[in-house]
């Protein structure tokens, strides 16, 4: 289908061929999305959005299509994103709910959170804090973060090895150790022993991880399968290439589904 | 089946029975009334934010919980304010609202996302639901839901229809906005065992077949074979 003279490959959430309205266009995401597996102009669920501009909407192709526009087109700013998009920054956000051990040197007694209770502080004993709380203190010079104990050269190197020797994928330390490597290194790296040694492994086993789900991910939609059990991905693997695949099957499923003209294909009426 | 929601020692965020155990069933007159600690809520929020983001179409709304977290916030921003200038909780107290308001608004904003994509085929479900069944839209929900239509109609009418020659000045929005894609697949993370789910095939030479699910695994499957699961929380959208 063609809209504004560029061939956008089946834009909106369309079943039918002829829809009158059409899906109000997604703010296109301005973060910097590293790995986040957003390609192009991806069809479905979250069309780009579109250089409408100014009064274009007369550029209608048929006589009786109109092109619906949401109430946001007037001035109250873009739509949100599609729903089914999960940031990089949002699966960090849940990594930060993961515990670690920080050394405080200030002493406090017990914090009652909503989400929990965080333990007396004293200065010089360890306590353990969520991972937003620590990189707030660390930044605040409140604090001395240690290192989860998978954090470390030898075990790091170990896990590459296995990674990289078995088809499938292997348990990973902590299903966040990706969010938490970067968070730990970029805040508190003096209080982590090599830490560049430390960042190479983990983009290692990271690189090996990807490049198995790629090739999974080819298979699984060249075979057409169902269904796939996939344990011991953690949730930022799965962020990188899930809303792609996803969305690709979807295409696939439609264009598969619309070559029997069943009594669901509804042709150009009202 | 939705009860009401009782929290445990909501005062202060002090979280008395920080240890109590999650549910019991008091059944009088047919309704349960689930005993949850502020750290359960947070938890089933997250999980109804993250299955609110993954599943194609609208699901239940959670009143009870948007309720109670609201409450909860409402209370630790009061506390606060009382609280004298202890710098550091205060300002711990403070990120930590502020991190459960962005889940929640977030979730509040997909919703809407939603119910403003498929507003007619919301509206419908709505109108044809029985009478037992959970609801789908909060109230205020449903008043946008019904104000967005008018609102669609309204311009579409002005915008275009009485402009067009009389015999086609017909829109009907049901058949026009396209419907939530339950194909879609999705990935997800199985909280309770489950047996015997039928997995149905793509092309014309494969069979259907069953799989279970261990609990802790994660598949990727079609939304509309666990449609009913994620309702009933068995499973977890990631």
């Amino acid at each position: 289908m063609i809209t504004n003279g560029r061939t956008a490959p089946l834009v909106g959430n369309q079943s039918e061929c002829s829809e009158l309205a059409q899906t109000p266009p997604p703010r296109r995401d301005r973060e910097n999305a590293p790995g986040a597996g957003k390609r192009g102009p991806v069809g479905g669920a979250s069309p780009q959005r579109s250089q409408w501009g100014g009064r274009a909407r007369a550029r209608a192709r048929c006589r009786f299509r109109f092109r619906f526009r949401s109430r946001s087109r007037f001035g109250a700013g873009p739509a949100p994103p599609v729903a089914a998009i999960m940031e990089p920054a949002e699966a960090e956000f849940l990594a930060e709910k993961e515990l670690v051990t920080i050394v405080p040197n200030f002493s406090l007694d017990r914090i009652h959170l909503i989400g929990g209770d965080l333990g007396p502080f004293n200065p010089g004993l360890p306590v353990e804090v969520p991972v937003w709380l620590a990189i707030n203190l660390k930044q605040r010079q409140k604090c001395r973060l240690i290192p989860p104990e998978w954090m470390d050269v030898e075990k790091l190197e170990e896990i590459r090895d296995q990674e990289r020797k078995e088809d499938t994928f292997t348990p990973m330390p902590s299903p966040y150790y990706m969010e938490l490597t970067k968070l730990l290194l970029n805040y508190a790296s003096d209080n982590i022993p090599k830490a560049d040694e430390i960042r190479t492994l983990v983009k290692d086993t990271w690189d090996t991880r990807i490049a198995k789900l790629r090739l999974s991910a080819d298979s699984f939609v060249r075979q057409q399968e169902a269904h796939a059990k996939l344990d011991n991905l953690t949730l930022m693997e799965i962020n990188t290439t899930g809303t792609f695949l996803t969305q690709a099957l979807d295409h696939m499923y439609k264009l598969r589904t619309n070559l029997q003209p069943g009594e669901s294909a509804h042709s150009q009426d009202f | 089946m939705r009860g009401a929601l009782r929290l445990v020692a909501g005062a202060c965020g002090r979280m008395a029975a920080a240890g109590a155990e999650g549910t019991e069933a008091d059944s009088d007159g047919g309704s349960e009334e689930l005993v949850l600690t502020p750290a359960q809520l947070i938890r089933s929020l997250e999980q109804a934010w993250l299955n609110e983001k993954f599943a194609p179409e609208l699901l239940e709304s959670k009143p009870e919980i948007i309720e109670c977290v609201v409450e909860q916030l409402d209370h630790m921003e009061a506390n606060l304010k009382r609280a004298k200038r202890g710098d550091l909780k205060v300002s711990v107290h403070r990120m930590e609202i502020e991190r459960i308001r962005y889940v929640l608004s977030s979730y509040l904003r997909c919703r809407l996302v939603k119910i403003e994509k498929f507003f007619p085929h919301v509206l419908e479900k709505e109108k044809s639901r029985a009478e037992g069944e959970p609801s789908i839209l909060s109230p205020e929900e449903f008043a946008f839901a019904k104000e967005y239509m008018a609102n669609t109609e309204a311009y579409l009418k002005n915008m275009a229809l009485k402009h067009m020659p009389p015999n086609l000045q017909k829109v009907s929005l049901l058949k026009s906005v396209p419907k939530p894609n339950l194909d879609s697949f999705v990935f997800l993370r199985v909280l309770e065992r489950q047996e015997n789910i039928l997995v149905e095939p793509e092309t014309d030479e494969q069979r259907e077949y069953t799989i279970d699910l261990e609990e802790g695994s994660q598949h990727l499957i079609r939304y509309k074979t666990i449609a009913p699961l994620v309702a009933s929380g068995a499973v977890q959208l990631i």
